[in-house]
């Protein structure tokens, strides 16, 4: 059988996002995974056949540069023993490119270094020419599933959302301040929702930043709800944190990792997307899912610029009205600056559907993934609008010159290249 | 710590596309590392061929002029792109090489440095008057009014720099008698077939002597001995060739056949590669030749019928040629080597440039890293030719520029990079 190593060096949202490509490896492979050290617990249960390889990738306190290299090496040397038949680089950063010098590079996948010149696939390069124009995206797992010769159906790939009996799950923050509701925003949220669930427990989550966020929303909380909190920011490791989210009826998140482990889990997730989140790149992945994204001129911004607009795309979530449309889910209580998407499939995966209020460009982001279905041969016809998109997803380079030999073999067909 | 370590530095070569400057580039990409600096060199040859291409198209030659001018915007902006990744302390370019005036002047604007070495005879190749007042530094092989017109273009810092020889490859050599048997003769000529060469040689028509190098066709008389149909010889067969010759001709070149001696200024890079192999050569005199060489140390010509006489004379004499070659040998070992010329420029560079090199944080390979995984890359650095004390990022430079599976050090080196990039 053959040996397939997925580098993953990212977060742990990323390392749950790459699920599907893990499950179409595993389909003709043995998986490895090479990942951060923190993010082992996780892995263990989501990808349970797996074989791990895990690294210093994250900078931590207590351990120098020079310490991090010298764990690393022997596992690199374990890396490098191994001789993998094909090598998935997920990571555009320096780190993955360093370590892609380990491997043939004609068996390495996504991103690769060859004699100090950094290397993409020309899906990657692709996809760095259509995000451009973010709104027409495509999700992050779907991109990564498509490094697989066939991905397995995305709908696949997380059971079914259903609650759990164990009460409401409340994320505190993600990794970018801006992109998560504050907690004078986030608590009459909650409480309507836990009002509207039957008043089950209420649980808090989050890393001991969080804490100080935890203890805000508190005050803010009625004091009947604030009675029903289990507050567990700060103190769970991520293997009790996998065992809280796993029996909760629904988790409150922005785009977080805890929002995909709870889609993993099969928990329904309710998030909320604003300021650089955008649904159709990161929402969560499986049937049974809610995000409310902001739908403000400037979305999605950039998280490392500053916000010129007080981050409008904020008041929405701060409305009377949005409680009213979050605790109904009917389409006629819309608020303005938010769209309701359900998550949905297609034939390339992961969709969003809006049920209450508009998605923007929602016709540019079908023409796309209709034109990237046929790219990667899932249709027989481009679809409407596809020599738009040709001229500016295709350049010059794609016509002239033939993919490497690694691409995958459908994608290889279309340019005829077998 | 920062520092502006003027023993390591960081140095860009750009290569010219083709030609006579070639070799004498890459001779000072290796002197460079000898020095201890990270020199790169900008593969321009590998452009050629496409720029050779488009003069095969059979379009208008305005046209043509046109596809040729952008193509070379397009490998200067190799260039450009490759000193943004590289960030060197200096840009060396050698004649030719293809560096526009965009380039430069956005070279300049982002404060990089940049030098020339114009290894050209600035009578003949005259384009210089465009481009030297954009580099900061202009090295040249002339002097006297050659200086002077630089500065009047608007280049004040020109530098003398004479050509030499590269000890690695100019050295005495054992040859096998399969080699002595083709490349000897008792008399020889390396080089192009000028005209004054052409004239010259025929006096040396039925002798064992062997013309090597290219342009020599047409010429009837000596046509019968060139070798090898006239075909370019490479630098490591020129060394055979010097070294198995018994008198070398060295006749510096001129477009005029009615001047043989011309006694121009500028001494030829062959002067110093005969030397530095040790060979016997019989040389035409030059304006700046008595400074670099000693007349115990080279057999010098004053006109054609003194280069035939020392010709017959040194012909008769091999004691007195080996002990000329030894002198000479010792001279362009001690003062005339691609080395010395490299020292000189970064002198020059140091001593014009203001604030140059400018100070950068100097971490040493070693710093910072647990015993065992120092003592790997201790041992890396010694098989990368690396100094004990290389700073870490050129150690990562080194091993970055490295083809094939890496080593599971050498990606511990570049990831260690990385993190320190990433996480600071």
């Amino acid at each position: 059988m053959q040996r397939h190593l997925i580098m993953q060096l990212a977060r742990l949202g990323d390392l749950i996002q790459t699920k599907r490509l893990v499950l179409s490896v595993a389909r003709e492979a043995e998986v490895h995974v090479c990942l951060d050290h923190s993010l082992v617990p996780v892995a263990r249960r989501v990808y349970p056949n797996a074989v791990l390889h895990p690294i210093h990738a994250h900078k931590k306190p207590g351990i120098s540069a020079g310490e991090a290299a010298a764990a690393n090496m022997p596992v690199f040397a374990e890396l490098r023993a191994e001789s993998f038949d094909r090598v998935y680089n997920l990571n555009y950063s320096g780190l993955s490119f360093a370590l892609s010098t380990l491997f043939d590079p004609d068996s390495v996948r996504g991103y690769r270094q060859v004699a100090g010149q950094r290397l993409r696939d020309r899906w990657c390069d692709l996809a760095f020419r259509w995000a451009k124009e973010r709104r027409a995206a495509m999700n992050l797992s779907d991109f990564w599933a498509h490094f697989s010769r066939d991905p397995v159906p995305a709908a696949e790939v997380n059971p079914q959302a259903s609650p759990k009996g164990g009460g409401l799950g409340v994320v505190m923050a993600g990794r970018h301040a801006r992109r998560s509701l504050p907690p004078n925003v986030l608590a009459p949220i909650a409480a309507a929702l836990w009002s509207a669930g039957g008043r089950n427990p209420l649980t808090l989550l989050g890393a001991a930043a969080e804490r100080p966020a935890a203890r805000a929303l508190r005050k803010d909380l009625p004091p009947a709800a604030d009675a029903a909190v289990t507050d567990f920011t700060g103190k769970t490791n991520l293997d009790e944190l996998m065992d809280v989210v796993a029996g909760l009826d629904g988790v409150l998140t922005p785009d977080t990792g805890v929002m995909h482990l709870a889609a993993h889990l099969g928990v329904p997730v309710t998030a909320f997307f604003l300021s650089s989140a955008w649904a159709f790149e990161t929402g969560p992945v499986g049937e049974g899912h809610v995000v409310w994204q902001a739908v403000a001129e400037c979305a999605p911004c950039l998280e490392s610029e500053p916000c010129p607009w007080d981050i409008a795309c904020l008041r929405p979530f701060a409305s009377r009205e949005f409680l009213r449309l979050a605790v109904t889910m009917r389409p006629e209580r819309a608020v303005d600056g938010l769209a309701g998407l359900r998550t949905a499939f297609d034939e390339l995966g992961s969709t969003y559907e809006p049920f209450a209020g508009e998605a923007p460009q929602s016709e540019d982001r079908r023409r796309l993934r209709e034109f990237l279905a046929f790219h990667l041969g899932r249709r027989d016809a481009p679809g409407a609008g596809a020599a738009v998109l040709a001229n500016r997803v295709y350049c010059e380079r794609d016509w002239m010159t033939r993919p490497r030999r690694t691409a995958p073999r459908r994608r290889m067909l279309r340019y005829g290249d077998e | 710590m920062e520092t502006n370590d003027m023993r390591r530095l960081r140095i860009l070569v750009v290569l010219p596309l083709y030609g006579g400057s070639l070799p004498v580039a890459r001779f000072c990409v290796a002197a460079l590392r000898e020095l201890g600096h990270t020199a790169e060199p900008f593969e321009a040859p590998d452009f050629y061929s496409a720029y050779q291409a488009l003069s095969r198209l059979k379009v208008t030659s305005d046209r043509l002029g046109y596809l040729q001018n952008s193509y070379l915007q397009t490998v200067s902006s190799a260039v450009q792109a490759k000193v943004e990744s590289f960030e060197p302390d200096l840009v060396l370019a050698l004649a030719q090489a293809p560096l526009t005036h965009q380039t430069l002047k956005r070279l300049k604007r982002d404060g990089v440095p940049t030098a020339m070495w114009f290894v050209e005879d600035f009578r003949l190749f005259t384009y210089w008057q465009s481009f030297a007042p954009f580099y900061d530094l202009f090295a040249v092989i002339q002097k006297s009014v050659f200086l002077e017109q630089l500065e009047a273009v608007g280049q004040p810092n020109a530098l003398y720099l004479p050509l030499a020889c590269h000890p690695d490859v100019h050295r005495p050599l054992e040859l096998t008698p399969g080699e002595r048997r083709k490349f000897g003769s008792k008399l020889s000529f390396m080089g192009a077939g000028y005209p004054n060469r052409r004239m010259a040689f025929r006096r040396f028509v039925g002798r064992d002597f062997k013309i090597w190098g290219t342009e020599w066709e047409g010429d009837h008389i000596l046509e019968p001995l060139v070798q090898l149909s006239g075909a370019r010889i490479s630098s490591e067969d020129c060394v055979k060739i010097f070294n198995a010759t018994d008198v070398n001709l060295n006749l510096h070149s001129s477009i005029q056949a009615d001047r043989i001696v011309t006694g121009g200024d500028f001494v030829n890079p062959r002067t110093f590669e005969l030397a530095g192999c040790g060979a016997f050569q019989v040389v035409d005199h030059r304006q700046l030749l008595p400074e670099l060489f000693a007349p115990d140390e080279l057999a010098v010509f004053h006109s054609v019928e003194e280069m035939v006489e020392m010709v017959d004379y040194y012909q008769g004499r091999p004691e007195e040629r080996l002990d000329m070659a030894r002198r000479s040998r010792k001279r362009a070992l001690a003062e005339h080597t691609y080395a010395a010329r490299m020292q000189a420029l970064m002198e020059f560079a140091a001593e014009r440039l203001n604030g140059w090199p400018k100070p950068k944080a100097a971490v040493g390979a070693l710093a910072d890293l647990p015993e065992d995984l120092a003592r790997g890359v201790s041992a890396l650095l010694e098989r990368l030719n690396l100094p004990a004390d290389a700073s870490f990022e050129d150690a990562a430079h080194a091993v970055r520029s490295r083809s094939g599976i890496l080593s599971e050090l050498e990606t511990t080196v570049l990831f260690l990079d990385e993190w320190r990039k990433q996480y600071g």
